[in-house]
């Protein structure tokens, strides 16, 4: 790949979603665009970056940032953390909500993996203080077509094999004709799906008392990280936490929010975390 | 070290698993249906056993059963391999005594997976 050609694509890229991407990954870039290089009929890179900027089509620019964006994930990934979170926090949580109801956002939830994995520990969990709980997952991503997919359901050969047990498999999905599999109307019905810049404000979502951003910060440059730590940090509730992934920190990127006292990868609002140690 | 039996009539099949499963810290052998299979389980009983169903001479179905009857065969982790994919395939297969069930065709990352799931690593 010519040199110019990767710097439109890593600028592109840090502009419309905060990711950083460098030449030793060029390889990368080529396999995400890919298909749709082939289905524009571009007979290189080359000429899809001259089209990007001859016609400056918002809708196409936008197609091509988010296909630039990692897309792997699968269920139950960083298992540890979600079954740790619905053990043990929801149903504090829930206790302490004077709704009866909790908000969940799973931010960069790709195709759904993760939005799935926590809909079936709740739908596999019969503890009485979270039977009939009322909790609300919202997945967001920055790439219309993954967020189409996740709503759907649907997951292919590969996908329902990362991750998920065949007990799990058996129990939440149904195969379909097609060979696919679809997940059960209990796991759908928690969630919902939208696409979501995440560098953008995210005031029309709402409030969560839980926020998971999880193989997100990691691959953004700096700039990105401080915009989307503020934006998580508008988003939580009072008494809120927000889980990332392992080896991924909020330090020096916002001073709203400080790690949890009790939960590795977790963090809460500035100033809560001693309280609730304290108290404990 | 941990030791794993692959049991597959392709010869093709079990080269990759072995590959797969070395990379994993397994000891590999092979045995080209349940028979075959069922005599090594009984010199050497494996932590793990990657299993086709439609073999020769003793298919999977029958090897796991007969497996699970031995003395110490409840202990290995059968993982099922195959292109049987029905759910009534799948539901035979874990009520005769397999552990994890993998749909063929399969990749480094999806064996890993179910290895992780049935406990084996």
């Amino acid at each position: 790949m010519q040199e110019n050609v990767f710097n439109a694509l890593a600028d592109l890229a840090l502009n419309a979603s905060g990711q950083s991407i460098s030449m030793s990954k060029a390889y990368l870039i080529e396999a995400r665009l890919a298909a749709i290089a082939r289905r524009e009929g571009f007979g290189s890179l080359d000429d899809l970056v001259h089209t990007l900027e001859a016609r400056q089509n918002p809708v196409f620019r936008a197609e091509v940032a988010a296909a630039l964006l990692p897309r792997d994930t699968w269920f139950f990934r960083e298992r540890g953390s979600l079954e740790a979170l619905v053990q043990n926090r929801l149903p504090e949580r829930l206790a302490a909500s004077p709704s009866g109801r909790i908000r969940i956002w799973c931010a960069g939830g790709s195709t759904g993996q993760e939005a799935y994995s926590l809909s079936m520990l709740l739908e596999d969990d019969t503890r009485a203080d979270l039977t009939g709980a009322k909790v609300e997952i919202l997945s967001t991503d920055l790439c219309k077509h993954a967020s189409e997919k996740a709503r759907t359901g649907i997951f292919g050969h590969y996908e329902v094999q990362r991750g998920l047990s065949i007990h799990r498999l058996l129990k939440h999905f149904t195969r379909l004709d097609s060979g696919d599999w679809q997940a059960s109307e209990a796991l759908r019905a928690r969630i919902s799906l939208r696409p979501h810049n995440l560098l953008e404000p995210a005031g029309g979502l709402g409030k969560f008392e839980i926020i998971l951003c999880r193989n997100v910060l990691s691959g953004m440059a700096r700039s990105g990280k401080s915009r989307l730590a503020d934006s998580l940090a508008n988003q939580l509730a009072p008494g809120g936490l927000i889980i990332l992934a392992e080896g991924e920190t909020l330090y020096g990127l916002t001073d709203r929010l400080e790690p949890s006292s009790d939960l590795r990868t977790a963090w809460v609002a500035s100033g809560t975390a001693n309280a609730k140690a304290s108290a404990a | 070290m941990k030791t794993c039996l692959i049991v597959d009539d392709s010869r093709v099949v079990r080269k990759v698993a072995s590959r797969i499963v070395r990379d994993l810290g397994f000891a590999v052998t092979e045995a080209a249906e349940g028979a075959e299979a069922l005599l090594m389980c009984r010199e050497s009983m494996p932590d793990a056993v990657i299993l086709d169903w439609n073999m020769p001479v003793m298919n999977g179905l029958d090897f796991v059963k007969a497996l699970r009857r031995e003395e110490g065969g409840k202990t290995p982790r059968v993982v099922f391999c195959t292109i049987e994919t029905g759910a009534e395939h799948i539901q035979e297969a874990l009520r005769s005594g397999a552990d994890e069930f993998i749909m063929k065709p399969f990749d480094a990352e999806i064996l890993e997976s179910k290895f992780a799931e049935a406990g084996l690593i």
